[in-house]
């Protein structure tokens, strides 16, 4: 018998101890909009438990829209979302979320634990307040990424690297074991993408998934085992050396692409 | 009147009394709107109490807080769903719309007050005093119905506090662990309705706003906890009450209400001056001390190039 | 947008400002000779349109502004009024500031037709004066509380009315006789009670200063809480001073008026039992305005007397 992430059955979850495990995102039909546009069209997907996940494709295709989707934050116009084999609605506590960095406003008054403890709230809800506990499980969160020495330092304060850690921080704060991460890599520094490469092979190492958009080609095939190529609509799905190829690259990115190799294998693309 | 007589009398303790509950909650409340950006949103459910307690008025015929309370919250909740209304189908932006609203509101309210005054025994409503509050008239009811008032706000944010903060913060990442901002949002204008009710009598409607930015905004200036800065705001808050009553207590017929947010900006501006973190003085002993450094180091450079 | 449509927004905006200034000046103004038709007064407060009506008789056709309870401190005309007022022949109102958010209007108004203060005829040594702002003499403008000053007024209204309509003069003189002898008597009625209640319990307490005349006319001393004027604001000493004199001389009793919120005099009532000093609201009195239209309390005299008999009832 299988139990749930926090060591208790929720009842939501009965419905997956007696299934076989069900894949941690399965995605059908599904069309969603952004600001009133529609931006994904019937896209169906079923992704495989315990990998690193690439989200890959041009501007506009709809990466962080179909994470949101997932998450209930844009609108789904048609089509399902099943997370272990349920709504989203009922398996919150098994999802992660690094949102992009943009989302958020740098000037509020708070700390880089305070930050993460707000990855506990889920779990406290309403009305309970955090405690020593929570502050004691985020100190070791901002450990695995680096950043104990600034837990009282205002975010704000905090580089574009340090703010994308200290969110990662949060992340793992959820103890999911689905994890959604929007562009982590955007424009960080060297030391925090190592830091996360770093974190990413251990949460596979634990067996979580990692679903993670990404911009940066010549690194795909070094971070992620699987990878999901996405314009509008699915183009590919499967195992990076399968599907990240020249053909289904072009295809991916509109024909207008021109892609640099390096001994063989696509590093650069412009498009 | 010398400080030792002030709370041994009765009318200037229920005076400073319901001036320092008004000052706390709206020191308080005022920090939750502030962080998430939406002062001006609680700017326009003051304004928009105004139509809905005379709209109150004229039904039942007499002065009750409670209904005070449901007039003005109808009438916030109206004010609100108008902003959005013309956000989404017009081309103006949040702030034009917001103060759109609130002009149209309280000039309504206005109409309605003149209307109530025409009409038979209409001064005997007193509701003019709304406007600019007549702190000065409270009696230990009126405190008691402030204190309940206040007590209720208080306990909301203590017990909300951390989906104020989450939701203020991150409204995505709130979203997707459960906590939707949008009935946060409901919660939080609902508490600024009940704030505002609470302190019509004593500022009035117009000079309420103040209450809800000032005490916050000075708080912010002097910490990066936001614990912290709620409390300190409570804390100015109740002072700047607290002056303002007691400044009445001087002379004749002195407006307490604009005296109270006289000491509240005096408050915010002082915190504007001399606060390590915006202090327009403390940027200006930075400044200062980097150029200096600046300097030496230049300095030091050059001698070690000069260096054989 | 273009230059064009601009400018045509602003010749709408200025043709709607032009016609709108037209609709206020009104109809052709009633300037004409009254002749054999009622002369169209209209007055103000409603002990002055009391008293025209009393003069007048079936002569003239009065409409009063403010209604019952009405402050006319704060009051502020309306179109509705303003249509009222072009309308009359004959404008009659308080001055002395007792409209203060009307002077402009009936200033204007003044210089197209007849509009009258009554109280133009009592001369300044009879007016008490009050804090003004500045050295602009400033008096207090409650002189309908002394019926010997009221008379005055009567004699105003009545040259008035004479003045518009020479041919009914007649009329005018005989009902201004009646009503005067029916004023004699209400002052004297009025000193007789007053003089009833022992002297150091004869203190008259009310929201605002409106019984100066009263006090000075009838021997009987008067505080308000508030100035002569509602318009200002009540601060808290006014609230303690007023309290602390009530407990000092013991007084038992203080008035609301119907004009004026009960709530400011209720503070002091409270300050006072906290302290250990019981004061009871002595009764409702009529000070701005007079009671319901149709009762006897509408009228001047009926008013009057309710107050008289309120204040004493309450004091002994």
């Amino acid at each position: 018998m299988t139990t749930t992430e926090s060591g208790t059955v929720a009842p939501g979850d009965v419905a997956a101890e007696t299934e076989p495990e069900a894949s941690p995102l399965v995605v059908r039909d599904l069309t969603a909009a952004y600001r009133g546009e529609p931006v994904l069209r019937c896209v169906n997907l079923a992704l495989p438990e315990g990998r690193l996940i690439g989200l890959i494709g041009p501007n506009g295709a709809g990466k962080s829209t179909l994470l949101k989707a997932v998450l209930g934050l844009v609108p789904v116009l048609s089509g399902e979302v099943l997370v272990f084999g349920m709504p989203y609605r009922k398996r919150r506590r098994l999802v992660g979320y690094v949102p992009q960095r943009e989302s958020v406003d740098w000037d509020f008054p708070t700390d880089a634990l305070d930050v993460v403890v707000m990855g506990l709230y889920g779990r406290l809800g309403w009305f309970r307040r955090p405690g020593k506990k929570e502050r004691e499980i985020a100190m070791e969160c901002l450990e695995k990424v680096g950043m104990a020495a600034y837990a009282d330092r205002q975010i704000g304060q905090l580089s574009g690297g340090q703010q994308q850690r200290v969110f990662l921080a949060r992340a793992l704060a959820q103890d999911a074991r689905l994890y959604l991460m929007d562009e982590p890599f955007a424009g960080v520094d060297a030391a925090t993408e190592k830091a996360i490469v770093g974190l990413l092979g251990e949460l596979k190492s634990r067996g979580k998934t990692v679903v993670v958009v990404h911009h940066d080609l010549s690194t795909v095939r070094d971070y992620f085992d699987w990878v999901v190529l996405l314009n509008r609509e699915v183009v590919a799905a499967g195992p990076t050396d399968e599907v990240f190829r020249p053909e289904l690259l072009q295809r991916t990115y509109g024909g207008r692409l021109a892609v640099f190799r390096e001994n063989g294998a696509p590093t650069r693309a412009e498009g | 009147m010398p400080l030792s007589d002030v709370w041994s009398d009765p009318n200037v303790r229920w005076v400073l009394l319901g001036c320092m509950l008004l000052g706390l909650s709206g020191g308080v409340i005022g920090s939750f709107t502030y962080i998430r950006r939406q002062s001006l949103t609680g700017d326009v459910l003051a304004h928009a109490a105004l139509p809905g307690v005379c709209l109150a008025y004229m039904a039942i015929g007499a002065k009750s807080v409670w209904a005070f309370v449901v007039g003005a919250a109808l009438a916030g909740w109206a004010a609100v769903l108008c902003v959005g209304l013309l956000v989404r189908r017009s081309r103006l932006k949040a702030d034009t719309a917001l103060a759109a609203a609130l002009s149209v509101f309280f000039a309504f309210g206005v109409v309605l007050l003149t209307f109530i005054q025409r009409g038979e025994g209409g001064n005997v409503s007193g509701l003019d005093a709304f406007l600019f509050g007549q702190a000065a008239t409270m009696t230990a009811g009126d405190v008691r119905a402030m204190a309940t008032l206040s007590a209720v706000v208080l306990a909301a944010g203590v017990l909300f506090f951390k989906e104020f903060k989450l939701t203020g913060f991150d409204p995505e990442f709130a979203r997707s662990i459960g906590f939707s901002a949008g009935r946060i949002d409901a919660l939080l204008m609902s508490l600024v309705v009940v704030t505002v009710v609470a302190g019509i009598q004593a500022v009035g409607v117009v000079l309420m706003s103040a209450f809800l930015i000032a005490p916050a905004v000075a708080a912010r200036c002097w910490t990066e906890r936001f614990g912290r800065m709620v409390a300190l705001a409570g804390v100015f808050g109740a002072v700047s009450g607290w002056a303002g009553g007691y400044a009445g207590t001087f002379s004749h017929q002195l407006p307490t209400g604009a005296l109270a947010v006289l000491a509240a900006s005096a408050l915010f501006v002082l915190s504007l001056l001399f606060s390590p973190r915006c202090g327009l003085l403390a940027r200006a002993v930075r400044r200062f001390v980097q150029r200096r450094m600046t300097r030496a180091e230049f300095r030091r450079a050059a001698v070690g190039v000069k260096k054989p | 947008m273009g230059v064009w449509r601009a400018w045509k927004t602003v010749a709408l905006l200025a043709w709607a400002a032009v016609l709108s200034a037209c609709s206020a000046s009104g109809a052709a103004p009633g300037g004409a000779t009254v002749g054999d038709r009622p002369i169209r007064a209209t007055a103000t407060t409603g002990m002055i349109a009391d008293l025209v009506r009393r003069v007048g008789g079936d002569r003239v056709e009065v409409t009063a502004l403010m209604r019952p309870g009405v402050d006319p401190h704060l009051y502020k005309a309306s179109q509705g009024d303003l249509r009222r007022l072009e309308r009359a022949d004959v404008v009659f109102y308080n001055g002395l500031y007792l409209e203060g958010k009307m002077e402009k209007i009936l200033e204007s108004l003044g210089r197209r037709k007849a509009v009258v203060a009554v109280t133009r005829d009592i001369g300044p040594d009879r007016l008490l004066r009050v804090q003004g702002i500045g050295d602009k003499a400033q008096y207090d403008p409650h002189v309908w509380f002394d019926v010997r000053l009221w008379m005055i007024a009567l004699d105003t209204v009545r040259e008035e009315l004479t003045r518009l309509d020479p041919a009914h003069a007649d009329v005018y003189r005989r009902n201004a006789e009646a009503y005067r002898a029916e004023l004699e008597a209400l002052d004297r009625y009025a000193r007789l009670r007053i003089a009833s209640v022992p002297k150091e319990r004869r203190v008259l307490v009310t929201a605002h200063d409106a019984f100066q005349y009263f006090g000075r006319a009838y021997d009987i001393e008067v505080r308000g809480l508030q100035g002569v004027s509602t318009a200002a604001e009540t601060g808290t000493k006014d609230v303690t001073d007023l309290r602390d004199m009530l407990v000092r001389r013991g007084i038992k009793a203080v008035f609301v008026e119907t004009s004026v919120p009960e709530d400011r005099i209720r503070a002091v009532i409270e300050g006072a039992a906290e302290l250990g000093h019981r004061v009871v609201l002595g009764g409702s009195l009529y000070s701005d305005s007079t009671g319901p239209e149709g009762t006897p309390e509408g009228t001047y005299v009926g008013m009057f007397r309710h107050n008289v008999d309120a204040i004493v009832d309450a004091l002994k």
